[in-house]
């Protein structure tokens, strides 16, 4: 049957579309997920081998029967085979689709097999070539694919001519089939490979499930390890990215130990050990993302030779000053393939929750700060004072018993309020019973020296400031100031509204202040130091004295909404 | 009889102390001082045996008003303070007599017993801050103003009392006599009513007879006598 060699390129044409339609559908399963990235893995290796194998007998029976010969796209699997699974899959899946064909008999059935394992082997250099130099990403360029597919076909056509007998033959089958093979093969091989590539963006398309993966975890996750980057916190939140990312297993650590695992290996992987792998002691003192895929970084499972987990991302966590303070590790079994969605998941996560340390930290020694401060003040009470207040009292008990009682009742008042102060923030009303109760006391001491004014209107009582400002301010005024003065002295305690701002005002009449008065006037710092943190800068205490003449002290705060 | 000046700034702590002394037979009160100033006046004029001296007093506190006492009329010390946990040491070290504040009426009868035998004045110098006269008290109208030593031009004593001149010229009265004064600071003894501060002397000015005048740096004139001419020259190492 003579055949036309033009139609005879049509209808092999025709041949390979129907075989590219098979491997299209197949590739809209999960069996094609292995072959969108280059493997070293026997598993991975296997499932090549496998499924080109069947592309490779499949591309023997959709060809065309030429006299005894066959027409065929056989090559396209041969050669992908080889340049996905590198020389040892390539060959395996020529010889397994040469044998099939050899068993098909036919004068060039020889040739055939032993040309489909040389397609095969050629692929496999390609790919052992580019993974030496590094350069994985051109394997799955079609047109490079192509374009190996083209010479392995000529290669065959050569072998054709060498092996098969007789070569009047061989030289007329190769006439006929050389032109339709070469176009088809090289044309199928790329178009497979472009349906491949379809297929992996397809899954990368899964990352705009990413952004919603990614934000579930930050909602979830968030403020947890606020309140103390210890096992506990660490274990809700490594079970949260655990469940959210799908990965085979999640760990974190700080610097020395495991404070979290769950997943694959945690029979073995133990919170509290101290950390054992390489990887994740080099991420912490490098500071550095760390990937080992099993492929072309070489995992092994520290602890136990037997672990199931396959491969690893280590990302250090973030404190201040650049300071690592651990590590979050996510790995996959032998199994699965790392995603590159869950690769770069990990880094936000690790960002995340750095942050979520920090700021949890940075919140804590704020609250240390402000209660050894209100303890400060506390200290503060001068003893000096508590010993001249019982002598005043002892004094006056024996004159005016009732005015004595009345002492040792503001007294108490002072101090009661000095040690129970329920809240950090207090009421301008709560400021000025804790002074008056302070006051009644050094009036009895410095009788005849001493008189105070307070004038504070009603509607201003509400207003809120932070608990012990008013009464260090006042206290300095006496002490620094108006204790000071052979004669007598005035204290006036005032407050007013300055639009949206509370001013409070001590004015003594000594005009003695100094900038840093020997020994104390800590209250009076930690007063503005106090207003400045809750409020900013633009409130705080500010001082203006006249020398000799007096000294004003004015409070700015703001004035907030009080909760009805 | 045992004289006693009380000196506190807080009227019920002196009222306080007054009452619980009032009963011992052979206690006199000789008078209370509110301050310093006061109390420095009270010793000079009445040279009572024995002071109860509270520690914080307005300006300046009772250790540092001992540096302005004439170191040969010392009376004896007892020191009152509510709460000073140094000063009560350094009183514990050098056996001090000092009463905590509210005093216990026992303890006051030890320190008193104390007292009857043991009426000698210590060397209060050992107290830090009572050592050394850094500074001046003088009164005003109604305050106190310390002067600083290094600011002083000259003193001069008048019949109406003891006067320090600043670079003003202004004129302050001070209740620390003179004697005071030449004992515990550099101020150098020139003339038998006046000291002046030889860090502050322009120039010297002789004159017949033996005397000389003084211009001090800040234009004041301050006289020479003959019997100290020549300690001053002495002193300023020009003789």
């Amino acid at each position: 049957m003579p055949v036309e060699p033009f139609s005879l390129v049509v209808s092999l044409l025709q041949q390979m579309c129907v075989y590219l339609v098979v491997a299209y559908m197949l590739s809209r399963t999960p069996l094609f997920i292995p072959l969108t990235h280059v493997t070293v893995r026997w598993p991975h290796k296997l499932a090549c081998y496998l499924i080109f194998s069947v592309f490779c007998i499949m591309g023997t029976y959709f060809g065309l029967q030429i006299d005894d010969s066959i027409a065929n796209t056989r090559a396209i699997g041969a050669v992908l085979g080889g340049i996905l699974g590198g020389p040892s899959v390539g060959v395996s899946v020529g010889l397994t689709g040469g044998l099939h064909r050899y068993s098909l008999g036919g004068m060039s059935a020889t040739a055939c097999a032993i040309s489909t394992v040389v397609e095969g082997l050629i692929g496999g250099l390609v790919h052992r070539h580019m993974v030496k130099q590094g350069r994985i990403g051109p394997l799955f360029d079609p047109v490079r694919v192509g374009a190996v597919t083209f010479v392995a076909e000529i290669m065959q056509m050569l072998i054709i001519l060498a092996v098969a007998r007789p070569f009047d033959a061989a030289v007329h089958l190769v006439q006929v089939v050389a032109a339709p093979m070469i176009i088809a093969n090289t044309l199928g091989a790329a178009l497979f490979m472009r349906i491949l590539l379809d297929r992996r963006a397809l899954i990368e398309e899964q990352s705009s499930a990413f952004s919603a993966k990614a934000l579930k975890i930050a909602a979830r996750a968030d403020g947890v390890l606020r309140s103390g980057f210890n096992q506990e916190n660490s274990m809700r939140v490594a079970r949260i990215i655990y469940e959210e990312t799908g990965v085979g297993a999640v760990a974190i650590t700080d610097r020395e130990k495991l404070l979290a695992f769950i997943g694959i290996g945690d029979d073995h992987h133990l919170p509290g050990r101290p950390i054992t792998s390489p990887q994740t002691l080099q991420a912490i003192s490098n500071n550095q993302v760390l990937y080992a895929d099993g492929n072309e970084v070489a995992y092994q499972c520290s602890i136990s030779p037997h672990c199931r987990l396959g491969a690893s991302l280590v990302i250090p966590l973030v404190g201040e000053d650049d300071r690592v303070i651990g590590a979050i590790k996510l790995y996959e079994p032998k199994t699965k393939i790392f995603s590159t969605i869950n690769r770069t998941l990990g880094e936000g996560i690790a960002r995340l929750l750095s942050g979520q340390i920090l700021a949890g930290r940075y919140e804590r020694q704020k609250a240390l700060l402000a209660q050894s401060e209100i303890k400060l003040l506390h200290a503060q009470v001068n003893p000096h004072f508590l010993f001249n207040a019982l002598n005043t009292i002892s004094a006056v008990i024996r004159n005016d018993p009732e005015r004595a009682r009345q002492l040792v009742q503001s007294l108490s008042t002072f101090f009661r309020k000095n040690l129970k102060r329920p809240s950090e923030i207090a009421t301008l009303g709560d400021e000025i019973e804790h002074v008056s109760a302070y006051l009644q006391i050094e009036l009895a001491r410095f009788t005849g020296r001493l008189t105070v004014d307070i004038d504070v209107p009603d509607e201003l009582r509400h207003a809120r400031l932070p608990a012990f400002s008013l009464q260090p301010v006042v206290e300095n005024a006496i002490k620094h100031g108006t204790s000071q003065l052979l004669d007598a002295g005035h204290v006036r305690i005032s407050a007013a509204r300055d639009g949206d701002d509370l001013l409070l005002t001590v004015e003594d009449n000594a005009g003695l202040y100094q900038e840093k008065p020997a020994g104390d006037g800590l209250g009076m710092t930690l007063v503005d130091r106090r207003i400045r943190n809750r409020h900013g800068d633009g409130y705080g205490v500010t001082v203006a004295c006249e020398p000799d003449v007096s000294t004003r002290i004015t409070l700015r705060v703001p004035l907030e909404a009080v909760p009805a | 009889m045992m004289t006693i000046l009380i000196v506190d700034d807080e009227p019920l702590a002196r009222e306080e102390l007054r009452r619980l002394l009032e009963k011992e037979a052979d206690v006199q009160i000789i008078g209370e001082a509110a301050n310093a100033i006061e109390a420095i006046g009270a010793i000079n004029r009445q040279s009572p045996d024995v002071v109860f001296l509270d520690i914080q007093m307005p300006r300046v506190s009772g250790l540092e008003m001992l540096s302005m006492l004439d170191p040969e009329r010392m009376p004896r010390i007892v020191f009152l303070t509510a709460h000073d946990e140094y000063a009560v040491q350094a009183f514990e070290e050098h056996a001090f007599d000092y009463l905590l504040k509210p005093a216990d009426p026992a303890r006051l009868e030890k320190t008193l017993q104390h007292l009857r035998r043991e009426r000698a004045p210590q060397d209060v110098r050992v107290l830090k801050g009572a050592a050394e006269l850094r500074q001046i008290p003088c009164a005003g109208v109604n305050r106190i103003t310390l002067m600083k030593l290094e600011d002083v031009e000259y003193v001069v004593s008048r019949p109406a009392g003891v006067y320090v001149v600043g670079e003003d010229g202004q004129e302050r009265f001070t209740e620390l006599t003179l004697h005071t004064l030449q004992e515990k600071s550099t101020l150098f003894r020139c003339h038998r009513q006046h000291l002046v501060n030889p860090e502050r002397i322009r120039e010297i000015r002789f004159q017949d007879g033996g005397l000389a005048e003084i211009l001090t740096l800040g234009g004041h004139t301050v006289p020479v006598s003959r019997r100290f001419l020549s300690a001053l020259k002495e002193r300023l190492g020009i003789g």
